[in-house]
Formats: structure tokens, sequence, C-alpha cells
């Protein structure tokens, strides 16, 4: 018979923001959902068991009444499911096929990189979060999106108040301030542009909204680009400076990719598996379920780590270390299920076909500042907060 | 039902009844059968599906879509003119007596 959920209730929350994956490891030991007292929540850990779950999306739903998201968003996609979900994907997966990524966004980002990493060059030194990820993510989101005159100090703050008021679950009114600022910012920025995307249909996703075969009509666009923006800068800026962390703290796997270009995209892949930038997403279980041996109850909210499956050492071997040659293999950075990363192929291209190696190849001996180490923080989300980095010059 | 038989990369066959109206690709996970995985659960995003089909059932089967295309651009291991996404072909009776090889790498 199915025991109950276990209950794990000695881990300071701050052990988990530092350093998640001991704790993971912990977890996925001792059995396939675990409430972990300090995240107040159901985690499931093991690569297998979040498989399972993602193939099933009526017993676990992404869909819910009562969240946050929903709250600080509106009624995004990212929190329906079926038919719902699927209908609003369709009509903006044509600015995210590869096919239009390789024919437009390309040479974008690539200009932007350019620029960015022009204006750093003869420095010697800097900080890689703030002088190269954060401004290329989002200047890249602009662009993608179809905003105009928001610059990318703006967006980027935009998207930390709205995650911040996502996952504001003590109800502090400060937090709400912002995101609910930042939504009317949001807004804002929208209606500016949505007539003249309308009438001048292009690759952007505000024009693939309007000029969709099912058109979203203004609350679902104003709903699903802000959970764009709160879901799509973190991630390309976190695994720039994760793929960037993971070469330099590992000299021969970097000179194998610098003499070989093919094996760029196996290096971003190993990245996100590393240092997955999500780490943590909710589903809602509809009815009574047995999960590898634990009884979950309808109505029970879970977080599925896959920041923890894709360290699962049933799966991965040596699941702590950067190793871009290891045997390939699927990992669960993207998610899986009908909710697979929609940005995947941007990020793909962007990160690990343009950004990062422009960067090894324009800043010469690039390093790591043995005075001043990396810092990585988060579990929700984690990642790099700052990358220290010196060059010749 | 039909019978589509699976070659895996390693050249092994599994021969199943595939019911009507499921994606090749449920069919190739709910019988186990390894090489097919599918990431985005049919939702053509990830190319995870990759399959090379019999050229015989190309009719059969259908023409490629314009997204579905491409995706194939963009698998693992090399398109070629069989090349399809498991997750975008439908079984029907024409299907009976198919080969679906699996590729090395998803
Ligand atoms: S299952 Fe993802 S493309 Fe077919």
């Amino acid at each position: 018979m199915a025991h109950a959920v276990p209950v794990v209730s000695d881990i300071a929350f701050s052990d988990l923001l530092a350093d998640p994956y001991p704790i993971y490891k912990r977890l996925r030991d001792l059995a396939s959902a675990v409430y972990l007292d300090a995240a107040r929540l159901t985690l499931v850990t093991r690569f297998d068991d979040i498989m399972t779950i993602e193939r099933d999306s009526e017993t676990f739903a992404s869909s819910n009444p009562g969240s946050l998201v929903n709250k600080v968003m509106g009624h995004t996609m990212m929190r329906k499911d079926g038919e719902a979900h699927a209908m609003e994907r369709r009509a903006i997966e044509v600015s995210f096929r590869p096919g239009t990524i390789k024919s437009h966004w390309a040479a974008q980002f690539e200009a932007i990189s350019d620029r960015l990493i022009s204006d750093i060059e003869s420095q010697g030194e800097a900080d890689l979060f703030d002088a190269l990820a954060a401004p290329m993510a989002s200047l890249a989101l602009i662009e993608l999106l179809g905003l105009k005159d928001v610059s990318w100090q703006t967006l980027a703050r935009w998207s930390q108040a709205l995650m911040d008021g996502a996952g504001n679950y003590s109800g502090d009114p400060e937090i709400s301030t912002r995101a609910t600022d930042a939504a009317a910012g949001v807004d804002a920025a929208i209606d500016a542009v949505l007539a003249w995307h309308r009438q001048n249909p292009n690759p952007a996703v505000l024009s693939s909204m309007v000029n969709a075969e099912n058109p979203m009509n203004p609350e679902q666009i104003r709903a699903n680009i802000k959970v764009i923006i709160g879901g799509g800068l973190n991630e390309p800026r976190d695994s720039i400076l994760s793929l960037t962390l993971g070469l330099l703290s590992n000299p021969s796997q970097l000179a194998e990719v610098m003499a070989s270009r093919d094996l760029w995209p196996l290096a971003f892949e190993e990245a996100v598996r590393w240092i997955s930038p999500i780490g943590m997403y909710p589903r809602r279980v509809t009815r009574d379920a047995e999960l590898s041996g634990v009884q979950l109850r309808a109505g029970d909210q879970i977080g599925l780590c896959v920041g923890a499956a894709n360290r699962d050492d049933r799966r991965f071997e040596n699941p702590d270390s950067f190793d871009l040659l290891r045997p390939k293999q699927p990992h669960l950075a993207f998610g899986a299920g009908p909710h697979f990363c929609a940005g995947a192929w941007v990020a793909r291209q962007m990160v690990g076909r343009i950004v990062v190696p422009m960067l090894f190849s324009r800043l010469k001996n690039l390093r790591l500042r043995p005075d001043e180490p990396a810092r990585i923080h988060g579990w929700v989300f984690r990642g790099p907060v700052s990358l220290p980095v010196a060059w010749d010059v | 039902m039909p019978t589509i038989t699976f070659i895996t990369a390693g050249g092994k066959e599994h021969a199943v009844t595939a019911e009507i109206g499921r994606s090749v690709m449920e069919i190739a996970l709910e019988k186990s059968i390894p090489g097919v995985v599918a990431e985005c659960n049919g939702s053509a995003a990830c190319a995870t599906c990759h399959c090379y089909f019999d050229p015989a059932y190309s009719e059969a089967i259908g023409p490629i879509g314009e997204h579905e295309s491409d995706m194939l651009d963009f698998t693992a291991s090399p398109r070629r003119p069989e090349s399809r996404l498991s997750c975008q072909v439908r079984v029907t009776d024409t299907l009976d007596g198919m080969t679906v090889c699996i590729p090395a790498m998803q």
C-alpha cells in the first residue's frame, strides 16, 4: 500500500537558497514526494517521477484557480491545460520556430551581443552579470516581443517585480504594489505598439498574437506577454552565466569546444542541466493518485524540482560535475509535456550559438578571478548572481 | 488494428498493434519502445520524437506540415527524406505493415 507523503522539517530556507543540491539528494533518496517545511510545498525530485507527472496533465494540472500568477499577471497560458492552452500556444509558435530564429532573430541577437562585448572589450575585467548577461537577455526579449521605447533596465525591473509578485506567498504589500505597477507599465507598453503590429505583420510575438489564425483577445495578450516577460528574461541571462562559468571552471572542456564549434550545443545543454535556471515549477493534483509508492491527494499542491531531477544520480553519472562530453540524454531544464518551454530554441541559438561563443572568441584569455569568486543563488530560480572575470587587453 | 514495426538504432525489431487515431509517438511510449523521447509530449516543440518512416507509406502518412518541417531541421540525428516527427503522424488502417526506424540520438 502506498504511504503518506513524508515530511522534512529540519532544513532552513536559507540553506535551500544557498545550495539546494544536497537537500535535493536527501529528498530523492527519501521518497518520490516529500513535504519540505521550509518550502511549504510537497516536492517531487526524481527524474522519472517528473516525467510521469508531465505525461498526465489530467491528474496533474497546470491550471490553478487561486494561483498568485493569475492574480498578478491575469490568466496566462502557463496556467491553462488542454485545448485552451494549445490554442494560445499555437498563436505564438511562429515567433519561436527554429526557422524564424535562424532567418530573423539570429542576426539581431548577434548585433546586440556584438555591441555589448565591444563596450567592455578594452576594460580587461567586468562582472558579466551586469556587463553582458542581463542587458543581453533583456534587449533580446524587447526585440522578440516587439516592444518599442522600453529600456533594458525597465524591462528587467518589470520582470523581477512580476516574478516577485507571483511568489509573494506572505502577501507583503510592498511587493504587491511593485507588481501592480509593473503590470500597468507592461500594459501601457503593449498599448503603444499593438496597432502598429496589427498593420505590419512581422515575426515578433505581439504581431503573432494579433495576426494568428485564432488571434488572442486583449486580455490574453496582456496576460501572456507578462508571463513571457516574467519567465523569459532570467533564463537566458542565467544560462549565459552558467555556461561561461562551467567552461571557465573546466579548462580542458573549454579547449575542446574552442577546437570544435559543433560542441557548443552540447555545452549549452550541459550548462542548463548542471544549473537549471528554472529549478521548480508547480502542479496541482486533481484526483487521488499514487506516485511511486507515495499517496497524493486531490487538491495537493506539488512542486516539480527539475533542478533536482537534472542531478538525479539514477540517471546522470557524477551529476554535480559539469561535463559537456557526458553521454547525451534528455534533461528537464525546459520542462516536459505540453508546457515544454516555448523559448527553448531561442535560448539554444542565442546563448549556445551566439553570445557565449562570441564572448570566448573576442575576449582573450578569459578567466575567473580568484580574488572574487562567482556567486550562485536561488532554488525556484537559480543562477550566478555575480560572475567577475578578467581578460587580456 | 494495424501493425507497426519499430526498429531501434541497434537493429532490434518490435512489432506492435497500434490503436487507430493515436499518434505513432504515443504508441511508441505506450509500448516502451526505447529511443523515442518525446519531451514535449506531442506539441511539435522538441524534435525528440524524430523517426525515419518507411518511404512506401509516405502518401498514406500525409504531407509534412510547415512547422514540422522546420523542427525537423534541428533534430539530433541527421534529417533524411523519410524523417518525420512521430507525434505528428496519426495511426490509420492504411499504415498497417509500416516500419518505423528510430534514430541513434534524439
Ligand atoms: S514529441 Fe516533441 S516534437 Fe514530437
